[in-house]
């Protein structure tokens, strides 16, 4: 008999036992120790998205069977040591015998511990492995059918139609999900962006024509309303842009037929082509990518769809398309070439623009609420500054191939005289010119800049939860389960007489009493402590002003209100990071910039924005691959582009070499 | 009178556009009836028949301060909380029903209790990270009741800001993550609903329309079944279209003109009522049965400068804490007091147009709820609601304690408005006390 077992980790591996049998354990896994370990939530954090996604212990799926559940638990091997089992660190970890980030979960001479002891034995009597074979994933599910997003509609009609009108501006607003707002699984075509759609076609097919041919769309002169060559040729060309594929022989005809039956009682030839354009842009071809092709040849039309949505944010322009056309768009090093000349483009840094502008959650940044009598030098204009100069390290990392991991460890930023204020550095030269920061400026890279200061934290104090919880989600990609239900998630009042407490004093008392709050958050708030000599508004602060109300009884005796600046300890780390104190954004700074986990969660961000979706597990390959590749570049941003969209994954096709 | 005509002079007078008070027993107007002089949901096809019913799930984010909010007393001798004040002469057409229950908000899982609760709100689902987790009870409801109306549902909402999340900006939901977004604007709300119409303009969208069905059919069937779900779902839309060109009201068709576009997008009293107007309208001119609602977004952070609170937004206020504790509960009573007052004008509106014998009012029934009970704690327990209008058998003039969960009321509701439902998530029984 042979025993299969799959490790925990991103790729399943199998390993095979030889007999033996193994003796049969008197703890059954799956009725008896596992659901103890959901209730204790190590799921939380041991998954692939979680803090501990980096350890070697990685929970199934919620609602896994019960045989990829008995799989997981024998899974475990590794963490056992067969020469003494009560050394494994299956038992250590969780008992905090050894240092456990999320803490003593499991009490020392507990039922639970006896279980867990007991499977540890088991895993210990089996033999172990012989060998292990790692399993192919073959059955790769094909890519999504994605809905062109607003920009990519906007961008699209421009090109088609020469219409600068960004109509998308006023369809219903697209949702966040993953991060982003292109993601496929919200992208549902409801009936009022149908009714978007069909009123923004009229709209649009209507002023195409509205002055004659002025925009040359018809390729011919019609001799009459029923011409119907010219409307073939008419249809043959402007659909072929439209649909990003030449038509096949029926469209055309239905298209034709179209024109001709309309434009005779209408008002001319031009009122049909104004019909079959209304037509194109609602049609399911303009609106989806289809990521399949036919077999038949015009994959490279597919191809270059895929690639000019993806960096361009719209159609093939008429170098690419004649690329497809012409067969030159069939081998990785094509695609290669016209991948680096279409990243070259300006169309690609507004493409790039957003993903980051994304990434960041400027709208946050715009959004965020701050008191207007606390901080007289903040406003919305601020906030779009804050927002410009993130941009700008962005691009100039991104377009001038400077190693990325300055994004958080630059030395230097992009500043206009309104950030110079709350910054306090003198004005630079040229607003949002390159101005490096002063010598011992606590500031560097993007946790220096407002935009991640300011858009976490309340109107008055700072949030080092909010600030930490950013950090884990945006640049490390580390999901932190949300707070039990019913739980009441506000600071508790200061009282007049008793001691003034900074916000870190007071949410360490409070999560210290609470140990159902400290295990998750002691995972973010010490990241946002390091953050504290930076007010809400991100201006730097030597001393936190604590402000005390009196009780309505203690008013009524006459007290007043008290004003106190309290002494900051702006001492942080990041559980999960070796080594992790740090008590500046610039020291945080070249921490991430040195994580391996930053570096790979810059690549899940961008995947995320490209493929419009989460990362699965079958995608660990490819992000493997594009990190490689980033990280042999000497982590620029463009190869990073390249090694996610240049691939046989992103882009549907099989490459024979 | 042959050509019934609604100029946006007159629907403005019509609709008391600048009156911020709530009007009660305004006549309605002559263009509003047809010929005969019946109005439009009471024209000939229906004289004689019982008259239809409507259903509205009106919604409103963040939560309401409890003791400020839910009656002390119970019976028929309740006295009005502060938020409930400007119900006071509507006593009589609404009721309301507190200790609601919503357990598959209360539960752990993807997204923030915002999330979760609104998810579990709407659909009984729990949220799925992406959106709720079925449909929500005003689709339930419209598939129902909705199938012959030129608009199955119609969707409004008024306040905008929101952290942006699906789940934070929709209430109604035609499926699992796949919401229906609300019309904010009334312009648009006006186009949909009144827009010129002319019949070229009619057979050039259809021509358009029956050319994009076919090639999303072809498309359809060459694609995976992820896929083909997303294309149908265009169909689908497409049908929606289509049916609103077809049943276009012939008393409509003349040429409209929408209210103005200008004024301040963020004056949110006076949007409300343009919005509650328009639906009064599309009710009596029988073009939906079935509405939602949504006032202020799910964890909304709208700001409230006509309530002289513009220091923070909602979500931030109803968490105001340490010294700010006691100023919290006033805020929350004045935003949620606002809250029921845009609810009862359109309960107003409603009462003043008459369908038949008696109102429109006499046959609807408008179900206001609020995301969680108490704001700051995410109280997803003990909920209350207010139930108005007389369709079916539904009582008034009460306030209620009850227990059940929500979605027994909404099955209860579903009921009196004529479209029983067998089965709801999360919901074990019926609401008997809600109705005489």
């Amino acid at each position: 008999m042979r025993v299969l077992t799959a490790l925990a980790g991103n790729l399943a591996l199998i390993s095979v036992f030889a007999p033996p049998a193994p003796a049969q354990s008197h703890v059954d896994f799956a009725a008896d120790l596992f659901p103890r370990l959901e209730a204790h939530n190590c799921r939380a954090c041991h998954n692939a998205s979680g803090v501990a996604s980096g350890t070697r212990l990685h929970f199934p799926e919620p609602g896994a069977a019960n045989s990829v559940i008995t799989r997981f638990g024998l899974g475990l091997e590794p963490l056992v040591d067969r020469s003494d089992p009560s050394e494994s660190l299956l038992l250590k970890k969780p008992t905090n015998r050894i240092p456990h980030t999320g803490g003593p979960l499991i009490a020392l001479g507990s039922e639970d511990e006896a279980l867990l002891t007991g499977w540890v034995e088991h895993l210990a009597s089996i033999p172990a492995p012989l060998t292990t074979i790692s399993v192919q994933h073959s059955n790769r599910p094909a890519e999504p059918l994605r809905r062109l997003t607003h920009t990519q509609y906007d961008n699209s009609v421009r090109d088609l139609l020469g219409d600068r009108t960004r109509p998308g501006r006023s369809f219903p607003t697209e949702d966040y999900v993953n991060g982003y707002t292109n993601q496929a699984s919200s992208q549902a075509i409801s009936p009022m962006l149908a009714e978007a759609y069909g009123k923004a076609a009229e709209k649009l097919a209507r002023n195409a024509f509205r002055y004659g041919d002025e925009r040359k769309l018809i390729p011919c002169a019609p001799r009459s309303a029923r011409d119907r060559d010219c409307a073939e040729s008419f249809v043959r060309r402007f659909g072929a842009r439209a649909y990003r594929r030449p038509l096949e022989p029926e469209e055309i005809e239905a298209y034709a037929d179209l024109i001709v039956n309309w434009a005779p009682a209408n008002g001319g030839f031009l009122s049909g082509a104004a019909l079959a354009v209304e037509t194109m842009l609602q049609s399911p071809h303009f609106l989806f990518l289809a990521p399949q092709s036919k077999p038949d040849g015009s994959q490279g039309f597919a191809t270059a769809a895929r690639l000019s949505y993806a960096l361009l944010n719209t159609l093939p322009d008429d170098e690419l398309f004649d690329a497809a056309r012409q067969g030159r768009l069939v081998t990785r090093s094509d695609v290669q070439r016209e991948a680096r000349r279409l990243l070259g483009l300006p169309g690609a840094r507004d493409t790039f623009d957003e993903f980051f502008s994304q990434w960041l959650r400027f709208d946050r940044l715009r959004n965020a609420v701050k008191d207007r009598n606390r901080f007289r030098n903040y406003s919305q204009g601020v906030a779009e500054s804050m927002s410009e100069e993130s941009l700008r390290l962005f691009r100039y990392l991104a377009w001038q191939n400077v190693d990325f991991r300055e994004l958080f460890s630059a030395d230097y930023t992009f500043v206009d005289d309104f950030l110079t204020v709350i910054y306090g550095m003198p004005d630079p030269e040229v607003p949002f010119g390159r101005t490096d920061y002063p010598e011992h400026s606590p500031r560097g890279g993007i946790l220096g800049h407002g935009t991640f200061l300011a858009q976490t934290g309340k109107p008055i104090n700072t949030s080092p939860t909010e600030r930490g919880l950013f950090v884990r989600e945006h640049f490390l990609c580390q999901t932190i389960p949300p707070p039990p239900p019913g739980v009441d998630a506000s600071l508790p009042p200061l009282l007049l007489g008793a001691r003034p407490m900074t916000i870190r004093e007071t949410m360490e008392s409070m999560h210290a009493s609470e140990e159902a709050c400290a295990s998750c958050h002691k995972l973010v708030d010490p990241i946002g402590f390091g953050f504290e000599h930076f007010d809400t508004v991100g201006a730097y602060r030597t001393t936190e002003r604590v402000r005390v109300e009196p009780t309505p009884q203690q008013e009524r005796k006459g007290m007043k209100a008290e004003t106190h600046d309290l002494a900051i300890d702006a001492t942080g780390y990041i559980a999960g990071i070796e080594k992790s104190d740090f008590r500046t954004p610039r020291e945080a700074g070249q921490i991430l910039a040195n994580s391996k986990i930053c570096q790979q969660c810059v690549v899940k961000q961008l995947f995320r924005y490209l493929f419009g979706r989460h990362e699965r597990k079958d995608d660990a390959d490819l992000i493997d691959r594009a990190y490689n590749r980033y990280e042999r570049s000497g982590f620029l941003f463009q190869e990073l582009v390249l090694g996610l969209v240049v691939t046989e994954e992103y882009l549907q096709v099989h490459w024979s070499e | 009178m042959s050509a019934p005509r609604l100029d946006r002079r007159t629907f403005l007078q019509g609709i008391g556009f600048a009156g911020a008070a709530v009007r009660i027993g305004l006549p309605p107007l002559a263009c509003m009836f047809n010929s005969s002089g019946t109005a439009y949901g009471a024209r000939e096809g229906l004289a004689g028949t019982t008259p239809e019913t409507r259903f509205v799930l009106w919604f409103n984010g963040n939560g309401i301060p409890e003791r400020y909010w839910i009656p002390r007393d119970e019976g028929d001798e309740y006295s009005l909380t502060p938020c409930l004040s400007p119900l006071a002469r509507l006593r009589d057409d609404v009721q309301i029903l507190s200790g609601l229950d919503n357990p598959n908000g209360q539960t752990s899982g993807v997204g923030n209790g915002h999330q979760r609760t609104m998810s579990a709100l709407m659909s009984g689902e729990k949220y799925t990270g992406i959106g709720a987790g079925g449909p929500s009870i005003d689709q339930v409801v419209a598939r129902k009741i909705g199938a012959n109306s030129r608009f199955p549902s119609l969707q409004i909402g008024v306040c905008q800001e929101s952290f942006g999340t699906s789940m934070q900006r929709n209430m109604s939901w035609s499926a699992k993550n796949r919401a229906l977004p609300p019309e904010v604007i009334p312009q648009r709300l006006f186009d949909r609903l009144f827009g010129t119409l002319d019949e070229g303009w009619t057979t050039r969208k259809r021509s358009v329309l029956d050319a994009v069905r076919e090639q999303a059919r072809q498309l359809r069937s060459n694609l995976g079944r992820e896929d083909s779900r997303r294309v149908d779902e265009y169909l689908t839309s497409i049908s929606d279209i289509e049916r609103s060109i077809a049943q276009f009201p012939a008393e409509y068709a003349r040429n409209t003109e929408a209210p103005d576009a200008g004024g301040d997008p963020r004056d949110y009293p006076r949007i409300a009522k343009v919005q509650s107007d328009l639906l009064v309208h599309a009710f009596a001119s029988g073009q939906t049965r079935v509405a939602s609602y949504m006032l202020t977004k799910c964890q909304g952070l709208t700001r409230f400068p006509w309530l002289g609170l513009s220091f923070a937004r909602h979500h931030e206020y109803s968490h105001l804490g340490g010294s700010h504790r006691n100023r919290q509960q006033e805020v929350m009573r004045d935003i949620c007091r606002w809250h029921v007052e845009e609810f009862a004008y359109l309960v107003a509106k409603l009462k003043a147009t008459p369908e038949g014998a008696g109102s429109l009012l006499d046959n609807s029934a408008l179900l206001f709820v609020h995301e969680h009970a108490e704001a700051n704690s995410h109280k997803n327990s003990g909920g209350a609601v207010i139930l108005a209008g007389h369709a079916g058998r539904l009582k008034t003039g009460h306030h209620t304690r009850v227990t059940g969960t929500f979605g027994d009321l909404y099955r209860t509701v579903a009921k009196e408005v004529g479209a029983p439902i067998d089965h709801f998530p999360t919901s074990y029984g019926m609401i008997s006390r809600a109705k005489a």
